[in-house]
C-alpha cells in the first residue's frame, strides 16, 4: 500500500485574516515535498495545524487512510508526525542520548534508567547517519547543526512517518546544510514522508520530489521539483518575475574617504581581524556559521569586550566601552536576531524608533511625544513599512516591516549614523522583500553610509557586497571584489579545514 | 469593600477606620514604588524590608546618641541607598540573580540591624521625626501619608514621560535589544536599586517616627506586600508592564482586603492565609495575561 499524508479542504481563519483557504494536496511517502511561499502565505500554519499547535476550522489531515485528530502536539507525536521547528526544542543541560530518547527512556528491572543499553540504541541512530557525535555530550554544548540533527535523531528514534522541517537551514552554513542534506535523503530512503518548508531555491531544487506553492493563504499550484523552474516559481509565488536580482540593482559607484578602519581586532573568538570600510563601500562578511563574523561586529560595535586592536574612525582612534559609545560616535548594528536583540517586541514601533534618539526628543525633563510621533511617522513613510499607525506593536509586523523598523531607526535625520553594519538582514525574509532590502542597502550607500554586510548566504554576499571578506575560524581568509568572486573561490576561502573543526566543535 | 461594610455593620467605612487605612498606606506605597519599578526592569529585590529596617535602627541610634535629626535622616537615607548599590553591585558586576543576591542582603541587613541595636528598641524622641510621624492634616490624613503619595505621584510621572522611565520598560522587555539600540541597561539597574534602596529607608524611618521608636522587626519582609500591592496593580513580574496608577490601586485593595479582615474579625492566622491567597491570585491573573501576550 502507498503510504501517504493528505491535507483535504483545510481553511484557518484568524481575526482579521483568511490564513488559510481550501488547502487539498497529498504527500507520497518516500519523497520530499517543498511548501513554498512567501511570509505571511500560510505555510508556518499549516505546519502547525500538522503538529497539533492548532487546530483547523474546517478540513482533515489523513495518514495512511486515517484522519487525524490533534487536540496537542503531544498527539500528532504520537500518530507519527514530528515537526522540527527554528528554534531548537532539546533540553540543552541533558546529553544527546537523553534528548533522543526523552519521553521513551529504557528501564532496567529497577526501574532505573538503563544507561549501558540507552547509550547503545542512541550510538545505533547515530552511526545509521553517520554523524560525529558523542551521545553523552549535553545538547546545549553541540553546534546549532548538530541540534538540529539531534532533533531529527529524535523524530527518526520516535518512528515518526511524517517529518516536516520548518526553514532547517535557516542557521545554519553550506556545510553543515550538506550533511542535513544527507540525513534528509536517508530519511527519504527510508519511506518517510518529508515535509520541507524553506525560502531557498537553490535547496528546494537540491533535494525536493514535489513543490507546493502558497499565497495568501491559498495554494497556487503544486509543480513536479524535476520538471519547473526557479523563474517559474517565483513567479508563481509573486505574481510576477523579479528577473536578476542582482543584476538590476542601482549601485553606488563612488566612494568617499576610509571611514572605519580595523587593525589587528582580537576578542572572543576573533583572532587577528583587519578590515577598513570607506563612505559610500558595501564590504562583505561571508563565512561559515561560527567563523566569527557576529563577534567582530559586535566587538567593534562595543557589545564585547575587545581584547586587543585598533579602531580608528574618520582617522581617529577609538574604542567603545558600550553600545552607547558606539552609536553616538555613529555606528549602527542591525543584529543578526531581529526579534531578541533588535527589537523590543511588545514596543509600538514609535518606542522602537525612538531609543537612540530620547535625550534629542525632550521638552525640559520630559519626552516630546510629538516629536516622537513625527519622527516614528516620517520613518514609516520613507521606507514604506506596511502598518495601520505607529503604535502598532512591531511583534505583530512581518520579518520584512521588522527589518524597515530598525534601518530606520538608524537612519532618520535625528540620528548621526554612518557606518551602518547589518548582520544576516535578510534571514526569514521572503524573496520579494529580499530584493528589497538589497536595493535599501545600494541606497543607503549612495547616500555616503558605509555598510557592512554579513551574510550566510553566498550569492547575495556576493551579489551586493563591493568587497567580501572571507572568514574562517575566526580570522580573515581571503579579501576579494565583487567582479572576482565567485561561490566557488568564497566557499573554499571559507570551508578549507572545516571538518576538522566541526569534529571539534561535536565533543 | 461592600461585603466588609456589610459584615462590619458599617464599621469599614466609618472614618476612624479609613483613617486607619490610610495610615498603613504609607510603608506600603515606598516599597510599592520601589519593588514595582524594579519590577518593571525586569529586577526584584526581597531585601528592601531589611534595608529599611536597618535604616530607621540607624536613624535612632543616631538621634539618640544627640545627632541633630536632619543629619540622622540623611545618614539613614545614603545607608539605604548603599544598601541598593550592593544589590545592584551583586546582580550586575557579580552576575548574581536578582532573587538569590537580595535574599542575601536581606539576611546581613538584619544582622545589622541587630548589631546597631543591640537586639533592644530604640525610642524616639526627636519632636521633628514624631511630627511627621503621628500629626495629620486636618486630624485626618497623616503627613507621612502626604509624603508617601506624592513620591507615588512623582515616580508615576517619571515612568511614564521621562527617559530614564521609558528606557525602564524597555529593558523590563528586553534589555538586549535596549543595549543594542543606545540604552545602559547597567546604569539603570544601579539607579534603580539605588532608588529602591532609598525608598525603604524612608519606609522604615516613617514608620519608627509613627512609633516613637524602632525595633529590630520594623518593616522586615515588607518588600513581600510592596510586590503583592504591584502585581494586584498590574505590574508583572516578568517585567516591561504596569505603573505607578495600578500600583497605587493594588495598594488600596491590599489594605482595604486586610484591613477588612480585622474589622470583621477573622482570626488573625487565618489572615495571613488569606493574604497569601490573595498573592495567589494575582500571580494567576498575571500568569494569565502572560500566557495572552505571548500567544500574540
Amino acid at each position: 500500500m502507498e503510504y501517504f499524508l493528505e491535507f483535504k479542504g483545510i481553511r484557518k481563519s484568524f481575526p482579521g485574516v483568511q490564513a488559510l483557504r481550501d488547502i487539498s494536496f497529498r504527500a507520497e511517502g518516500g519523497r520530499v515535498l517543498a511548501l513554498l511561499g512567501e511570509n505571511g502565505a500560510g505555510k508556518s500554519t499549516l505546519l502547525k495545524i500538522l503538529a497539533g499547535d492548532l487546530s483547523a476550522d474546517e478540513g482533515e489531515v489523513v495518514l495512511g487512510g486515517a484522519p487525524l485528530s490533534f487536540s496537542s502536539p503531544y498527539d500528532a507525536i504520537k500518530a507519527g508526525v514530528s515537526v522540527i521547528y527554528q528554534e531548537r526544542q532539546l533540553i540543552p543541560a541533558m546529553s544527546v542520548m537523553e534528548n533522543i530518547f526523552a519521553g521513551a527512556l529504557p528501564r532496567n528491572s529497577f526501574g532505573f534508567i538503563d544507561k549501558p543499553r540507552l547509550k547503545k540504541d542512541t550510538q545505533a541512530i547515530i552511526e545509521k547517519f553517520g554523524l560525529p557525535i558523542d551521545p553523552a555530550a549535553p545538547a546545549g554544548r553541540l553546534s546549532v547543526a548538530y541540534q538540529q540533527m539531534v532533533e531529527i535523531m529524535k523524530a527518526y528514534r520516535r518512528g515518526s512517518s511524517v517529518i516536516a522541517f520548518d526553514e532547517p537551514t535557516a542557521s545554519l552554513a553550506e556545510a553543515e546544510i550538506s550533511i542535513l542534506f544527507k540525513l534528509i535523503a536517508e530519511l527519504k530512503r527510508e519511506g518517510k514522508i518529508v515535509v520541507y518548508v524553506s525560502h531557498r531555491l537553490a535547496e528546494i531544487f537540491q533535494i525536493t520530489d514535489d513543490i507546493v506553492v502558497f499565497k495568501d493563504g491559498a495554494l497556487v499550484k503544486t509543480f513536479v521539483t524535476d520538471e519547473t523552474s526557479e523563474p517559474e516559481l517565483i513567479r508563481a509565488m509573486i505574481g510576477r518575475d523579479i528577473g536578476d536580482t542582482y543584476a538590476n540593482l542601482s549601485r553606488n559607484t563612488e566612494y568617499g574617504e576610509t571611514l572605519l578602519e580595523v587593525r589587528n581586532l582580537v576578542a572572543k573568538q576573533v583572532k587577528n581581524v583587519s578590515f577598513s570600510l570607506r563612505k559610500g563601500e558595501i564590504i562583505g562578511f561571508a563565512g561559515l556559521v561560527g567563523a566569527g563574523r557576529t563577534e567582530v561586529v559586535r566587538a567593534l560595535f562595543g557589545a564585547d569586550p575587545m581584547i586587543s586592536g585598533e579602531i580608528l574612525l574618520e582617522g581617529k582612534r577609538v574604542e567603545f566601552k558600550s553600545p552607547a559609545e558606539a552609536i553616538t560616535a555613529g555606528l549602527a548594528l542591525c543584529p543578526e536576531d531581529r526579534k531578541e536583540q533588535g527589537l523590543v517586541l511588545y514596543h509600538s514601533i514609535r518606542d522602537n524608533v525612538s531609543i537612540p534618539v530620547l535625550s534629542k526628543i525632550r521638552r525640559f525633563f520630559f519626552l516630546d511625544r510629538k516629536a516622537e510621533s513625527a519622527l516614528a511617522g516620517g520613518i514609516v513613510d520613507k521606507y514604506s513599512i506596511k502598518t495601520p499607525g505607529i503604535d502598532k506593536i512591531v511583534v505583530e509586523l512581518s520579518g520584512g516591516n521588522q527589518q524597515k523598523v530598525i534601518l530606520g531607526r538608524w537612519t532618520s535625520d535625528q540620528m548621526t549614523t554612518k557606518i551602518l553594519i547589518l548582520d544576516e538582514p535578510t534571514k526569514g525574509i521572503d524573496v520579494g522583500t529580499k530584493a528589497e532590502v538589497y536595493q535599501m542597502m545600494c541606497d543607503l550607500a549612495k547616500q555616503g553610509f558605509g555598510v557592512i554586510f554579513i551574510s550566510s548566504e553566498l550569492p547575495e554576499v556576493i551579489g551586493v557586497s563591493d568587497t567580501i571578506y572571507v572568514m574562517r575560524g575566526g580570522r580573515v581568509t581571503g579579501c576579494v571584489h565583487r567582479g572576482d568572486a565567485t561561490e566557488e573561490s568564497i566557499l573554499s576561502l571559507a570551508m578549507s579545514d572545516t571538518v576538522k573543526t566541526e569534529r571539534g566543535d561535536a565533543k | 469593600m461592600i461585603v466588609y461594610t456589610v459584615i462590619s455593620k458599617g464599621a469599614f467605612i466609618r472614618p476612624r477606620n479609613i483613617r486607619n487605612i490610610l495610615q498603613s498606606t504609607t510603608v506600603v506605597s515606598l516599597l510599592t514604588i520601589g519593588a514595582g519599578s524594579l519590577m518593571i526592569a525586569g529586577y526584584l529585590d526581597l531585601s528592601l524590608g531589611g534595608i529599611g529596617t536597618m535604616c530607621a535602627m540607624l536613624a535612632a541610634f543616631l538621634l539618640r546618641a544627640g545627632v541633630p535629626w536632619y543629619a540622622a535622616l540623611a545618614a539613614a537615607l545614603i545607608l539605604g541607598g548603599a544598601g541598593g548599590a550592593f544589590n545592584a553591585v551583586l546582580v550586575n558586576e557579580l552576575n548574581f540573580q536578582p532573587f538569590i543576591a537580595t535574599l542575601a542582603t536581606a539576611s546581613i541587613t538584619q544582622g545589622f540591624t541587630s548589631i546597631i541595636s543591640q537586639g533592644k528598641q530604640i525610642d524616639i524622641a526627636n519632636p521633628v521625626f514624631n511630627f511627621i510621624g503621628s500629626e495629620r492634616v486636618l486630624d485626618f490624613i497623616p503627613y507621612s501619608l502626604i509624603i508617601s503619595l506624592f513620591a507615588l505621584l512623582i515616580y508615576g510621572v517619571i515612568l511614564k514621560n521621562t527617559k530614564f522611565g521609558r528606557s525602564v520598560y524597555l529593558i523590563g522587555n528586553n534589555a538586549q535589544a535596549a543595549r543594542l539600540a543606545g540604552l545602559r541597561p547597567k546604569r539603570i539597574s544601579y539607579t534603580l536599586f539605588i532608588n529602591a534602596g532609598c525608598l525603604a529607608a524612608l519606609a522604615g524611618i516613617l514608620l519608627a517616627a509613627r512609633l516613637k521608636s524602632s525595633n529590630t522587626v520594623g518593616i522586615t519582609n515588607s518588600q513581600f506586600a510592596g510586590m503583592t500591592a504591584a502585581i494586584l496593580g498590574g505590574i508583572s513580574l516578568g517585567g516591561g508592564t504596569g505603573g505607578m496608577g495600578g500600583a497605587l490601586a493594588g495598594i488600596l485593595i491590599l489594605n482595604c482586603f486586610n484591613n477588612g479582615m480585622t474589622v470583621i474579625d477573622v482570626p488573625p492566622y487565618w489572615q495571613v492565609v488569606a493574604s497569601g491567597i490573595l498573592l495567589l491570585i494575582a500571580l494567576t491573573a498575571d500568569f494569565l495575561s502572560a500566557r495572552k501576550r505571548a500567544a500574540n
